[in-house]
């Protein structure tokens, strides 16, 4: 049995609840989430907790030195470091349009890193 | 641009004066002008490049750019006139706007004026932190800007006092930029943002956050070398015996936020002092009739969906001034923050129409019941005065009110165990 007091961020109401994990089992109890929302929310970050990553690349624009982008859906946030170092690397030319993706499937997440806005010049 | 009388003339091109004329023109106002200073609309927008925007406006998770973009698109698509790069100066009670650009200085003539300017982070000035004045020294917003848009990080070993918003989500941005975050340092004894940022940027990096901290020295000559800590008491006066000294070349301050009403109080609107904005109407009209105000402006808000839906309401407001329709309030109630309540907006509402109350608690607090006078009551959970409350009162409610009450009171009363 595994006890972890749990934050839910999914809404800014942060309800405080606690998952109880049966790790022969597998099985989660949850006290104290009050939408499915949470619930759901709170039974992942038990087990793999997943965070959107955001953060910017450099781009060979004179008028827009960086960038902004996002991971296409949330990763391991284990995976967040890592994520962070490729995209370091990277330098896009302009044009890029928004959602463009820039990196597929970084490190096996199934998750893109896309563009999430556009650069004309 | 010569003088003309427009429809509804918007200073400030961030989300809430994007939001207001969007639904000016959508309400039928036809010319609808945005004085932008920046080159781009947007207003902060663009420099938050992480997500958690649109929750609850769009049901989507964006981040910043995104939804800003949006919002672009939008007024774009209605024909909203931009002027960027373009400054307003000073605007008077007859609704005339003073402007300059790079073609010069020209006024500006409108039926309506939305006040849209946003707010400003408080200094290290605004907080009298002793000691040397070396660089090194930021407010987060500003390190922020460098960071996501410029390209710049401000330091390696980095401080940050105070944990509002934008604070912790300066220490995850700094920390996956390769910095350390050696403690975000804040006086009150609960965090000063929002739970999620305190879930996702500062425990999910171990950074501690030292409450009931403060900064009481900056040390070093040229560059900030350090920064002296102590524990405070209840009076947040530093306990002797307590400091210990951080090591750091960087401070950032996240401190707070003031709505910027240098024009506002020039043109004689009145201020409530708890909020810092201009006192306004359920529509968000000031004092000056024809002149209304939107977003942080008025208050600071927390959530960018907020800023959207006080933009929206304070648009359809200053289109209908405009349409020369709008019908006189028949009978105002003043609205009056009671217990643990500090503020809330708007100031005063009209008995027949239906109103939406935001407001902020003073001090945090479980199981309450937000009580509107005597003829609403709203349970919460948790209330944290970092997380606005939004409480929607039907004019069906309002109706209850005794004939002869000018005033409704709200008030957080702490809910019996039983229940």
């Amino acid at each position: 049995m595994r006890k972890q007091d749990i934050i839910c961020i999914q809404c800014p109401l942060g309800c405080r609840g606690t998952v109880i994990v049966d790790e022969t089992g597998g099985k989660a109890t949850l006290e104290g989430y009050e939408c499915k929302e949470g619930k759901k929310y709170a039974e992942i970050e038990a087990h793999e907790p997943l965070r959107v990553l955001t953060a910017t690349v450099i781009t060979e624009s004179k008028r827009r030195p960086l960038l902004p982008v996002k991971s296409s859906k949330a990763i391991p946030k284990d995976k967040l470091s890592e994520c962070v170092r490729v995209l370091a690397g990277l330098k896009v030319k302009p044009p890029v349009a928004a959602g463009q993706v820039l990196v597929p499937d970084i490190f096996n997440t199934g998750a893109n890193i896309v563009s999430t806005a556009e650069i004309v010049e | 641009m010569a003088s003309r009388l427009m429809d509804v003339a918007i200073i400030g091109g961030g989300p809430a004066g994007l939001a207001a004329a969007i639904k000016a023109r959508e309400s039928g106002a036809s010319d609808v002008t945005i004085i932008e200073r920046a080159e781009t609309p947007g207003g902060l927008l663009d420099q938050c490049v992480h997500n958690g925007f649109g929750l609850f406006y769009f049901k989507e998770d964006l981040t910043g750019p995104e939804f800003a973009q949006r919002l672009i698109e939008k007024a774009k698509d209605l024909d909203v006139n931009l002027e960027l790069e373009t400054m307003a100066l000073n605007m008077t009670q007859d609704r005339k706007i003073t402007a300059c650009n790079s073609k010069g200085v020209f006024t500006i003539e409108a039926k309506a004026i939305i006040l849209a300017m946003g707010c400003r982070e408080r200094t290290r000035e605004a907080i009298m932190i002793p000691g040397t004045r070396p660089a090194g020294i930021f407010t987060a917003g500003t390190a922020q800007r460098y960071v996501n848009v410029e390209g710049f990080v401000p330091g390696k070993e980095i401080v940050i006092l105070g944990s509002g918003d934008v604070g912790m989500i300066m220490a995850r941005r700094l920390t996956l930029e390769g910095a350390e975050v050696k403690a975000v340092v804040e006086v009150l004894p609960y965090v000063g943002g929002l739970i999620r940022n305190e879930v996702q940027c500062l425990i999910d990096f171990n950074i501690p956050c030292l409450l009931e901290h403060t900064v009481t020295e900056v040390r070093g000559r040229q560059r900030v070398e350090g920064v002296t800590i102590a524990k405070v008491d209840r009076n947040f006066d530093p306990i002797p015996g307590t400091e210990q000294m951080l090591e750091c070349d960087t401070l950032l301050l996240s401190v707070g936020l003031i709505p910027e009403n240098e024009l506002s109080v020039a043109a004689g609107i009145e201020l409530d002092p708890l909020t810092g904005g201009p006192l306004v109407d359920e529509g968000r009209q000031t004092n000056i009739p024809g002149i209304f105000a939107a977003g942080n402006v008025t208050h600071v808000h927390d959530l960018v969906d907020n800023v959207v839906y006080e933009g929206e309401l304070a648009g359809s407001s200053a289109a209908e001034y405009a349409s020369g329709a709008a019908s006189p309030r028949k009978r105002i109630i003043r609205t009056r923050p009671g217990k643990n309540i500090r503020y809330v907006v708007p100031h005063s509402i009209a008995a027949d129409k239906d109103a939406v109350l935001y407001l902020r608690v003073k001090e945090p607090g479980e199981r309450v019941s937000i009580k509107v006078g005597d003829v609403l009551t709203k349970p919460l959970r948790f209330v944290k005065p970092s997380e606005m409350i939004k409480i929607e009162v039907p004019a069906r409610d309002l109706r209850k009110i005794d004939e002869r009450a000018k005033e409704l009171e709200v008030n957080c009363d702490v809910r019996r165990s039983t229940g």
